[in-house]
């Protein structure tokens, strides 16, 4: 079976994958896949992004999201019409002639990716580019994929893709998405250790987490920074220590990234 | 071919109009299906490109070229551009204007106010020719501008505009020459320049050559600093192969750091980018600071700056502070440009202790104020860090050849603009700076120092003084008729409102825009002419500028005309018929004569015939077998410059400007030596105080970061319905208006009751331009930071609601001999847009909020032309 694989490291946040998908379905009709998507306002590949941390520890994450083409489909129980349905290779498809407009999809969807097309007065989604797969295309995989020139994207035979650490966009939803991804984020806690007698950045201060949620290390490097990363949700007590001195802050990281900004050691 | 599409198009799509990394164009029955990424393989097979596809080792890895295309991500969404709802369709007249001159009928006021109607292609170039004839008639050559050496920037090359119509009017007797100036570079170009010599395109003022640089980069360099420009933005003028490289770099364990007043995209894309945010403009401070360091520490090049340097003693001096009583120090530069100094300090170590790299990409302090200093100063950090030793280079917007290629990378055969009939970048007796038009206009003379032209462009030229209108041409008057093929100078470069007002001066008679879409300066025309979009187009549009490899191509339209453009050239012919001189513009030769003759020009006869070409769509030429043994960058500078002198007077890096001191002995804004030049009054001498420190800001308490946009190339693409729906494109307004973000830190919002989405006024004495507050980590307090390059919307003179910021750039130039422009890191303040004051400008204004409006795409077409449907 043919899938994706997203891996954030190599994003870069060009939207080229969210544009491609409407490249190939906003002005063209490509029945009995899909009718046009509108204009503008659906996002069949769509990039969430998230500011992350504080100045000047500031990060981007951009989160590609298409169907997750998912195993036990929300939608395709939600469709009281038959016009979802799961094909054998895997991809979850809408049949808009078969589509009665009803729009119970569209909030069946825990990944928000069903659209109703107001216009046309029938639910729109990812077709995992169907079309070009089956039909005498130019190409014959999906734009996203082909428009993915930073191999943040990659589509093939599951069995061939490089799936180490590879994990699913919110498996706790429970319907079985099908897309894998790599590098999601977790929480991280980020800052500048500096001695504010010296007026010097510290370099090699161990800055430890500890709590529930387990133990973590890190040295700052040559530019006194330390970025503890992969972090789950949780609370901490971080200890900085270098020369014998030992400072002690309450982090918490339950709800977003710490960017702790330049940290005096005195 | 599939049944799904009937034609295949490849070409570039640049914005940059730079050739570009090439697209596939689907198209059926005369309209784009699809753009998409080429695959090289797709009309060749491997073995065939076997020596045009470069890979290499380093450091244990393995880099080769990517194996398709990397566009920019705007040119895979550009069916949106060339069927933007803002295409001019057709010729259109100001329906308040009429040719002739008749005072009464010009009603100049009305520019950027006024609709337009319809009118036939016979009707328009009757009128061109009638005006050019009654310009040459009454005033002379003197009495035409011809705007626009850079064009429309679209990659095109038979029909590449840009000059057409000055070649036109160079056969039919003359005219006054705009000349661009060096807007990427402008530090460099009156700053760097005088130390290096005229270096890359003999004018620019950046180091020169720069063969090899990815693969020593690769094998020798430890770290890159990025202290003007964000490499993953601006890199989409051509391509977004750029990215690739950094990602293998990043892979290698090459360090990076982005020094800048805005977390890059680049900075927040990559986790392992180091960000150090600084004050807008503070470069030149911070850069001494770490000189400061590399000396008191022992951490630089002596033997460099012994055998390959003149004036190091003098700056020296300034930097321990002998010559001023004040020592460079990293306290000292932490009050100016806002990084604490233990993080000086250790960029200082890195960088000193290193071999460091600098990532030049065209943003911040090389387009400020007194960019000529910190232009300077680069090349003070890369004299005492040895320029051209493995791993020590500028990597710049030139320097992206891989492998050397066995023909030009760039501007060498069908791949970019060389074969244009545009007059582009030459030089012209009776010409103006294009940052002097508005005062040219306004105050009827102009005179400055400078070249005439901005490539060819000697450092001993910025001591010769100009006239407008030029003084040594008998009868050179002023001119009253503007013929743009440059739709953008109110966006791009600085000034716009004082340029919007000489564009209503009813001394200019007839203002002529060509280009593609109804914007920016177009609407202040009184006759537009539809141009067709390079996809409309027969041509021969490869890649070649910032590729990964480069491309020849041709290509037949890859969709129907929508309405009835023309392309400049097109337009240039039918009027040179009018007045009998066609042939001085064809030669006699038909556009697919001319795709022949740059075939048979070009490298390609002997490895494909022409039809092979045509059936295949694209070329890839071999690179030299033997570049990986080509010195890198200035390596041979480096290694031996008394056999590879540079072209300053000396052969030497020249720290010390002899020149400067002599011919402008009493210059304080640009002395022999790069210098902190903080400004301040006018009446005390000087032209700009824009710091924070200085008493304008006491008034307008915020400095603007205003950089190439994210999602546009210059003031391109602001227009496309799949960027502008993109979260950091624009912000949706209260009112359903999409604004330009203006991004903000939580201090100055809070501080100014603010929220995350709320129009706001951002202003200064230049005037208001609405933006949409996005509140952010990304920036600095005391800064703020919106792109430039929004699509002008004007309400009222010097108010606009497109926030573009070039409106309220400084009018004035770099510094009193330095005609460039200064167009980030400048005072304005920003305030909440009450109902109150958006209410009464809508009883005020009510044709500019009338006019129609699509949030999808922005202000188009509809609304400024009469009886469009």
């Amino acid at each position: 079976m043919k899938t994706m694989l997203i891996d954030l490291e190599k994003c870069v946040g060009c939207y080229a994958c969210q544009i491609g998908c409407k490249d190939e379905h906003c002005t063209n009709e490509w029945m009995p896949y899909a009718r046009q998507q509108p204009e503008t306002g659906q996002f069949w590949m769509r990039v969430d992004e998230f500011e992350r941390g504080a100045r000047p520890h500031v990060k981007v994450t951009y989160l590609p999201v298409p169907c997750q083409h998912c195993e036990n489909p929300a939608c395709v129980a939600a469709c009281a019409d038959g016009a979802l349905s799961k094909r054998e290779d895997g991809l979850v498809l809408l049949d808009p002639a078969r589509c009665t407009g009803c729009g119970d999809c569209v909030g069946a969807c825990p990944y928000g990716a069903v659209y109703f097309n107001d216009g046309l007065g029938i639910a729109q989604k990812c077709t995992g580019c169907a079309h070009l797969i089956d039909g005498d295309h130019p190409i014959s995989v999906p734009r996203c994929f082909d428009n993915c020139v930073h191999d943040a994207i990659r589509y093939g035979e599951e069995s061939e893709l490089d799936l180490e650490g590879a994990e699913r966009l919110h498996p706790e939803y429970g319907t079985g998405p099908q897309i894998w991804y790599k590098n999601l984020p977790k929480k991280f806690i980020a800052g500048t250790v500096y001695d504010p007698v010296e007026k010097e950045i510290i370099e090699g201060a161990l800055c430890t987490v500890r709590g529930e949620a387990g133990e973590f290390s890190v040295v700052t490097d040559d530019m006194g920074d330390f970025w503890l990363r992969g972090l789950p949700d949780a609370e901490w007590t971080l200890t900085i220590e270098a020369d014998g001195k030992v400072k002690e802050l309450a982090v918490d990281t339950t709800e977003k990234d710490v960017g702790l900004g330049d940290v005096p050691l005195a | 071919m599939s049944d799904a599409v009937d034609r295949s198009v490849v070409r570039g799509i640049a914005s940059g109009g730079t050739g570009g990394e090439p697209v596939v164009m689907d198209s059926k029955d005369g309209k784009i299906v699809r753009i998409r990424p080429l695959t090289w393989t797709t009309s060749y097979t491997e073995e065939e490109l076997e020596g045009r596809l470069w890979e290499f080792e380093s450091r244990g890895k393995t880099f080769k070229c990517p194996p398709k295309s990397s566009p920019p991500y705007y040119a895979l969404a550009y069916k949106n551009r060339v069927y933007s709802k803002n295409r001019v369709k057709y010729p259109l007249k100001r329906v308040d204007w009429e040719p002739g001159g008749d005072p009464e009928k010009i009603n100049a006021h009305n520019r950027g106010r006024s609709k337009f109607k319809r009118i036939s292609w016979d009707e328009a170039i009757q009128i061109i020719h009638d005006e050019i004839q009654r310009m040459y008639d009454t005033y002379g050559p003197s009495g035409i501008l011809a705007i626009g050496e850079d064009g429309h920037k679209e990659s095109k090359v038979v029909h590449y505009a840009g000059g057409n119509h000055m070649r036109l009017l160079r056969n039919l007797g003359g005219f006054v020459r705009e000349v661009r100036t060096p807007d990427s570079v402008e530090g460099f170009y009156w700053g760097a320049k005088h130390v290096l010599g005229p270096g890359l395109l003999a004018g620019l003022g950046m180091f020169d050559p720069s063969d090899n640089i990815v693969k020593d980069v690769s094998d020798n360099t430890d770290v890159i600093v990025l202290q003007a420009g964000d490499w993953e933005t601006v890199q989409n003028y051509a391509g977004q192969w750029w990215s690739t490289a950094i990602r293998f770099w990043l892979d290698l364990g090459i360090k990076f750091i982005v020094i800048d007043p805005f977390c890059s995209y680049t900075a927040v894309c990559h986790d392992d980018v180091k960000w150090v945010p600084l004050n807008p403009n503070t470069d030149t401070a911070f850069d001494y600071a770490l000189m400061y360091v590399w000396i008191t520490e022992g951490l630089y090049d002596k033997d460099f700056i012994a055998t390959h340097t003149v004036g190091f003693d003098e700056v020296k001096a300034y930097i321990m502070g002998d010559e001023d009583g004040v020592p460079k120090t990293p306290a000292w530069a932490s009050e100016i440009c806002g990084v604490p100094e233990w993080t000086i300090k250790a960029v200082a170590r890195k960088w000193g202790k290193s071999r460091t790299s600098i990532g030049h990409f065209c943003g911040a302090h090389i387009r400020g104020p007194y960019s000529h200093e910190p232009g300077r100063t680069e090349v003070y950090k890369f004299a005492m860090q040895g320029v051209g030793k493995p791993g020590v280079h500028q990597i710049h917007l030139f320097s992206f050849e891989t492998a050397k290629g066995a023909v030009p990378q760039w501007s060498g055969g069908p791949s970019e603009y060389v074969m244009g009939h545009a007059d582009t970048f030459y030089p012209n007796e009776l010409s103006v700076p294009r940052t002097m038009v508005h005062h040219a206009i306004e105050k009827g003379e102009v005179s400055w120092y400078g070249s005439p032209q901005i490539m060819l462009a000697s450092a001993e030229e910025q001591f010769e003084q100009r006239f407008y209108p030029n003084k040594d041409v008998e009868g050179a008057g002023e001119f009253h008729f503007i013929w743009s093929e440059k739709a953008s100078n109110q966006g791009s470069w600085n000034g716009g409102f004082f340029l919007q007002d000489a564009y209503r001066n009813p001394k200019i008679e007839t203002f002529i825009s060509n280009h593609q879409w109804l914007e920016n300066d177009s609407v202040f025309a009184d006759l537009i002419l539809p141009i067709s979009c390079g996809p409309e187009e027969a041509d021969v549009v490869g890649a070649s500028m910032t590729c990964s490899v480069p491309v020849f191509a041709i290509q037949e339209p890859a969709t129907d005309p929508v309405g009835e453009p023309k392309s400049d050239y097109e337009i240039a012919v039918e009027v040179a018929k009018t007045f009998g001189i066609e042939e001085c513009l064809t030669q006699g030769l038909t556009i697919e004569d001319e795709r022949r003759y740059a075939y048979d020009t070009s490298c390609m006869p002997g490895d494909i015939t022409y039809e092979e070409w045509k059936e295949k769509g694209y070329y890839i030429p071999p690179f030299v077998p033997n570049w990986q043994d080509i010195p890198a960058g200035m390596y041979n500078f480096y290694n031996d410059p008394e056999n590879y002198p540079l072209q300053t007077p000396s052969g030497k890096l020249e720290l010390f400007s002899q020149a400067l001191a002599d011919h402008f002995p009493d210059d304080k804004e640009r002395q022999p030596i790069a210098k902190w030049i903080q400004g301040g009054p006018e009446e005390e001498g000087w032209s700009h105080d824009e710091t924070l420190l200085g008493e304008k800001a006491k008034t307008y308490p915020l400095s603007l970061n205003s950089s190439p946009g994210r999602w546009r190339v210059h003031c391109q693409n602001d227009d496309v319905v799949w960027l502008r729906e993109i979260a950091t494109c624009k912000v949706k307004g209260p009112d359903g208006y999409l604004y330009e973000p203006c991004w903000l830190a939580a201090e100055d919002a809070s501080a100014r009751g603010i929220e995350d989405g709320d129009i706001v006024k951002v202003f200064n004495d230049q005037g208001t331009i609405l933006c949409g507050a996005v509140i952010s980590e990304r920036v600095l307090p005391r800064t703020v930071k919106i792109d430039k390059g929004a699509r002008v919307d004007p309400i009222a003179p010097h108010i606009d609601r497109g926030g573009s910021t070039n409106l309220i750039s400084p009018p004035g130039p770099i510094s009193k001999n330095c005609w460039g422009f200064a167009v980030t890191g400048y005072l304005v303040e920003v305030a909440k847009l009450d109902d109150a004051e958006m209410e009464q400008w809508k009883k005020d204004y009510p044709d500019a909020f009338e006019r129609a409006y699509d949030p999808a795409s922005g202000s188009h077409y509809d609304g400024w032309v009469e009886g469009a449907e």
